[in-house]
């Protein structure tokens, strides 16, 4: 029992080591943060070098960036996108409006805190974050693979209930 | 006179005369007594397999001998003609159930059409055949009249066709009888081995007029998209399996048997190492592949692709048959056998499709897969066929032509050939997508699979089309004893597969489907060794976020190829129907001023009268007068 | 003969190998003509491998499942019908011909697999890969057919011994060799010719509905089928090769070529792809069929 746990753990750490070297994020631009997206992947913030690149699908890809301010017609389909990806996956809250609602922190119609609905694994903060901000978050990201406390979607999975009522709350469902 | 081969010829007649007299009592007697007499053939032909036998029964009219014979190329196709009849009963039985009346004259006129077709195999002269070629037309002109809802102008073109064949075919026969003097098949090949340049060429045009027609070879191809599209379902097997092959079967036993290969090269000038009217029949046959293809990519309703790719699928025999090499003929022989399976199992398919959706019309179907498994996997391996992909059997026949076309050194017609195995892939992947992928229909949700019975017919064919394509040694024992027949080295070949053989590359069938199926058990083993996969329904795709609903019909089937269509305009306008069109246009005007005499005036016509009289009185005397 | 028979079992994960490598290498040049660095050159293997450690897979129906499979399958099948330099491996069962005809079967197994998502782009990606098929195959085919008819025989095998030393068909034909040439761009959904699997426009075509294990085993069969192809162009028009390795340096050759055009040219249109195939390279390559018709006559 215990050769059959150290194994698998053995196991789990090495493909984590192997798995944070090809992310790939799904290309869906959400609202203004989204334009600070090309600068990272292209010639001169070279992204691609950590093996992170855009994909078109949810089924293919393994981060979900949300890019900037969120209101509830948006919310509705991030959290459609993120039900259909495959776990393991990430949340990247990206912009100060997914921490406390940014510039709009007074408005009626954006969510103040993604993180009642899903759960975020790394916040960048700014507004916009510079490209090189970007490039920090996702290695930030890597580094919690690395150390296998990237979790998110099992903290989703285990407490369904509790980010199912938050969503009903906001979106009347 | 043996009356064996009589009474293979009167049981279809005499079957479908009982089943119509039982149809007053009950139903399910007919049934019986058609489906009994339907089996009878396969217990009186293996005795006759492989023989050649002349005169076993002949009836002396005026003078002539009306004589019947068997030789290997006819029992060959009588045996596959047979299984095709039977398995189109079957599937009869349920397409006319509740139609009463209709249905009763159906099992009578199918019976007599079996009998018509056995008598043009059976035939050994050339007025028999052509006798019971007519009986065969007319019974395909009532068949199809009994279908969808332009059956009427399918009736008026298929008749239409068939009589400017007929009167072809007629004129030839009596051109030789009155040069040769006797009808028997043996005298005739007699005569024209001394006859004349002109009068050889001029009978085997119009003999191939009348054959090709029948065969659906281009430019006489125009009745064959809509008669096989808006035929009966049972029908439409048996027009595309049967009653196109004894087009082709007439024009090889013609071709080879009576006026022979080596008649053409004495008469007529050679172009590459072909007489000047096979290398004329090879380009004709070239193209109607191309543009069967073609124009087979672009239509929407299900059974009009399959007339357009019977009519490219004729090409590919017609351009094997005259290509005149061992390798050629036999290539074409086994795709005749080869065809007549793949597309009678297609067109079973669609029509249990039918059968329980209603609709033939592509836009209307989809995602059927989930209700009706077994006709999936039937089309699957049908499609594989057509395709000519190994191991199915559609790869042999098609590998001999091409290996005959470059043993020939054909360049142009061997691309033609492989673009056209190209193209018919884009069409047969229309057809099982847009009927059994995709998304499944609201008012498709109740349906079920075809009854038990039913599925009988796709699943024969089906597996013979697997074991045909596997060991193709099966279906070339009888191919090699045609070739003897007519005269050619038959060429050599194994249980499963080609030898090394000159002008032919080794194929082996076998190998190339267990290395597949290792292929797949590989792959399989590393796909099922990871985590499972959960089913998700159909509505939970991919679309941007959008949550989508059941009444929305985003099915991607209309127009599926309409950029190849944009591709192919400026060709589109070049079209052989608008050419008959116009020359029917030009007959109905000049018949429309012709009218203008008959002006319901008596004094027109008296006027008329006396003219007339008073010119012929003039010739009369002034030729009297000169003379 | 237990030599044939190991060389057997081992091509395919040659094959896997060689095309991870290959694949690597082409993101590697890419990136460096971009002046960045790119990432490293076993990249493939790391996107594979995270590919199948997914812990959840979904799926569509059984054919949904069965596309992967029968692609990764087929790939298998078609490598073993290529010969390497010194081995005959299965091309005494199969020629020039059947080989057209095999490479076809992975692409109607994956065809299926997608049509069964319904996802209504993914249709569409197939309708457009059958078409511009139909596009490269009429150039590839003629080419074919020239050096069927030089060299008289239709076996692989003989293609790679008869053009040894460097009598290779490049210099000997170079017409035909620059229309097959132009056809493999077609056949590896190089740019311009990349319309497929457009990610733009719909959505990376048949692999919309594909994540996971699925995704993974189809990257298997891309880095097989991409041995395959370029080492279909080897075999026909570079001479094969001496050995194995002589065999992979011109496989990498033909990469980085193609690479070079890959990275400056936008995408077709599939009308205007289709067309352009049947216009210039069918052009060229009828010329060299004609120059190789009537000298040999």
């Amino acid at each position: 029992m215990e050769l059959q746990e150290t194994l698998e753990e053995g196991y789990v750490e090495i493909l984590d080591h192997l798995r944070k070297r090809s992310l790939w994020m799904l290309h869906y631009c959400t609202a203004c943060g989204a334009i600070e997206l090309p600068p990272t992947i292209t010639s001169r913030f070279d992204a691609e070098r950590f093996g992170i690149a855009p994909f078109v699908t949810s089924r293919q890809s393994d981060i979900l960036l949300v890019t900037g301010y969120i209101n509830i017609k948006t919310l509705r389909r991030l959290i459609t996108v993120y039900e259909q990806m495959l776990p393991p996956k990430y949340v990247i809250g990206f912009g100060s409006c997914t921490i406390n609602g940014g510039i709009y922190w007074d408005s009626y119609a954006i969510v103040k805190r993604l993180d009642l609905y899903l759960p975020v694994d790394v916040y960048i903060a700014g507004c916009m974050p510079t490209p090189m901000a970007v490039l920090e978050g996702f290695r930030t990201l890597m580094k919690l693979i690395d150390e296998g406390k990237a979790n998110g979607w099992k903290k989703y999975q285990e407490n369904y209930e509790y980010y199912k009522e938050n969503q009903r709350k906001v979106l009347k469902w | 006179m043996n009356f064996s081969l009589l009474m293979i010829l009167l049981t279809p007649f005499f079957g479908g005369l009982l089943a119509y007299a039982a149809s007053a009592l009950h139903k399910s007697v007919r049934n019986i007594f058609f489906l009994i007499f339907m089996l009878i053939p396969f217990v009186e032909l293996p005795v006759y397999l492989n023989k050649t036998v002349d005169n076993f029964y002949y009836l002396t009219i005026l003078g002539q001998n009306l004589s019947l014979g068997i030789n290997p190329l006819s029992s060959m196709m009588l045996l596959l003609f047979t299984l095709i009849f039977f398995l189109s009963s079957i599937f009869m039985m349920f397409e006319f159930n509740d139609r009463g009346e209709e249905g009763d004259l159906a099992v009578l006129e199918l019976s007599f059409l079996e009998g018509a077709v056995f008598g043009v195999l059976l035939a050994r002269d050339i007025l028999t055949f052509f006798i019971f070629f007519e009986l065969m037309a007319v019974l395909v002109f009532f068949l199809v009249g009994k279908g969808y809802k332009e059956a009427h102008t399918a009736q008026m073109k298929y008749i239409t066709w068939a009589l400017i064949g007929a009167n072809s075919m007629l004129a030839a026969i009596v051109l030789l009888l009155f040069k040769a003097g006797n009808i028997g098949y043996t005298e005739i090949a007699g005569y024209l081995s001394t006859a004349p340049t002109s009068i050889v060429l001029v009978t085997f045009i119009l003999f191939a007029i009348g054959f090709l027609i029948e065969a659906s070879i281009m430019p006489f191809h125009v009745w064959t998209p809509i008669t096989y599209a808006e035929a009966p379902d049972s029908v439409s097997v048996v027009l595309a399996s049967v009653v196109k092959k004894v087009g082709l079967y007439l024009f090889a036993l013609f071709a080879f048997s009576l006026f022979g290969l080596n008649l053409f090269s004495k008469l007529l000038p050679q172009v590459l190492n072909n007489s000047l009217v096979m290398y004329i029949l090879q380009w004709i046959g070239a193209l109607t592949i191309i543009i069967g293809t073609f124009i087979a990519i672009v239509q929407e309703d299900a059974k009009k692709i399959l007339a357009w790719s019977s009519v490219a699928q004729s090409g590919y025999i017609l351009l094997g048959l005259s290509l005149g090499t061992p390798l050629g003929v036999a290539g074409g022989l086994l795709h005749i056998i080869n065809h007549s399976i793949f597309k009678g199992l297609l067109f079973f398919v669609v029509g249990g499709v039918i059968y329980r959706t209603g609709t033939k019309n592509l836009p209307e179907l989809g995602g059927l897969i989930k209700k009706m498994p077994v006709s999936f996997i039937s089309m699957l391996l049908g499609i594989i066929a057509v395709a000519g992909i190994p191991p199915l059997n559609g790869f042999n026949s098609k590998y001999l032509i091409y290996e005959a076309l470059i043993q020939k050194n054909e360049p142009i017609l061997l691309t033609i050939a492989l673009l056209g195995g190209t193209g018919s892939f884009m069409y047969v992947y229309r057809l099982i997508h847009s009927i059994f992928l995709g998304q499944l229909h609201e008012e498709h949700e109740s349906v079920r699979e075809v009854p038990l019975i039913m599925q009988i017919p796709m699943i024969v064919l089906a597996l013979l089309a697997l074991l045909f394509g596997v060991l193709p040694g099966i279906p070339m024992y009888f191919v090699s004893k045609v070739e003897a027949f007519l005269g050619l080295d038959p060429i050599k070949y194994n249980l499963t597969g080609f030898p090394e053989q000159p002008g032919l590359h080794a194929g082996n069938v076998p190998v190339i489907s267990i290395t597949f199926v290792a292929g797949l058990v590989v792959a399989g083993l590393l796909f099922y060794l990871l985590p499972r996969a959960r089913k998700v329904h159909q509505l939970d795709n991919y679309y941007a976020g959008e949550v989508l609903t059941k009444d929305v019909k985003y099915n991607y089937s209309f127009g599926f190829y309409s950029f190849f269509d944009d591709i192919i305009a400026p060709f589109n306008k070049w079209s052989v129907e608008s050419v008959y069109e116009s020359f029917v246009g030009f007959i109905k005007t000049a018949g429309d001023y012709l009218r203008r005499v008959y002006t319901g005036n008596l004094e027109t016509y008296v006027s008329f009268g006396v003219i007339l009289l008073v010119i012929f009185s003039l010739i009369y005397i002034l030729g009297g007068i000169l003379w | 003969m237990v030599k044939e028979i190991l060389t057997l079992i081992f091509t395919p994960i040659l094959a896997f190998f060689v095309g991870i490598f290959l694949l690597g290498f082409k993101r590697k040049m890419v990136a460096r003509i971009h002046r960045r660095y790119g990432p490293p050159l076993h990249q493939p293997l790391l996107d594979i491998i995270k590919l199948l450690s997914k812990k959840e897979n979904i799926s569509h129906g059984v054919m949904f499942d069965l596309g992967p499979v029968m692609y990764v399958g087929a790939a298998i099948l078609t490598v073993l019908f290529l010969p390497i330099p010194g081995f005959k491996q299965l091309t005494p069962f199969g020629d020039l011909i059947a080989f057209l005809y095999i490479m076809v079967i992975g692409s109607l197994g994956m065809a299926l697999g997608a049509g069964e998502s319904g996802n209504p782009n993914a249709s569409i990606g197939i309708a457009r890969a059958l078409t511009l098929m139909l596009g490269y195959e009429l150039p590839l085919i003629i080419a074919g057919n020239t050096l069927v008819i030089k060299y008289g025989t239709t076996d692989l095998y003989k293609f790679m011994t008869l053009q040894s030393g460097f009598h290779w068909n490049l210099f000997l034909l170079p017409l035909t060799a620059i229309a097959g040439f132009i056809a493999t761009y077609g056949a590896m959904g190089e740019h311009p010719f990349d319309v497929v699997v457009a990610p733009q426009e719909v959505a990376t075509g048949p692999m919309v509905e594909y994540g996971g294990k699925h995704l993974g085993l189809l990257m298997i069969g891309m880095a097989i089928s991409t041995y395959i192809e370029t080492g279909f162009f080897v075999i026909l028009f570079l001479g094969g090769g001496a050995n194995i390795l002589t065999f992979i340096l011109k496989q990498l050759g033909v990469i980085i070529v193609m690479t070079l055009f890959d990275t400056v040219f936008p995408r077709f249109r599939i009308e205007n792809a289709v067309r352009y195939f049947w216009r210039w390279p069918t052009l060229i390559a009828l010329v060299g069929l004609l120059i190789v018709y009537i000298g040999g006559k």
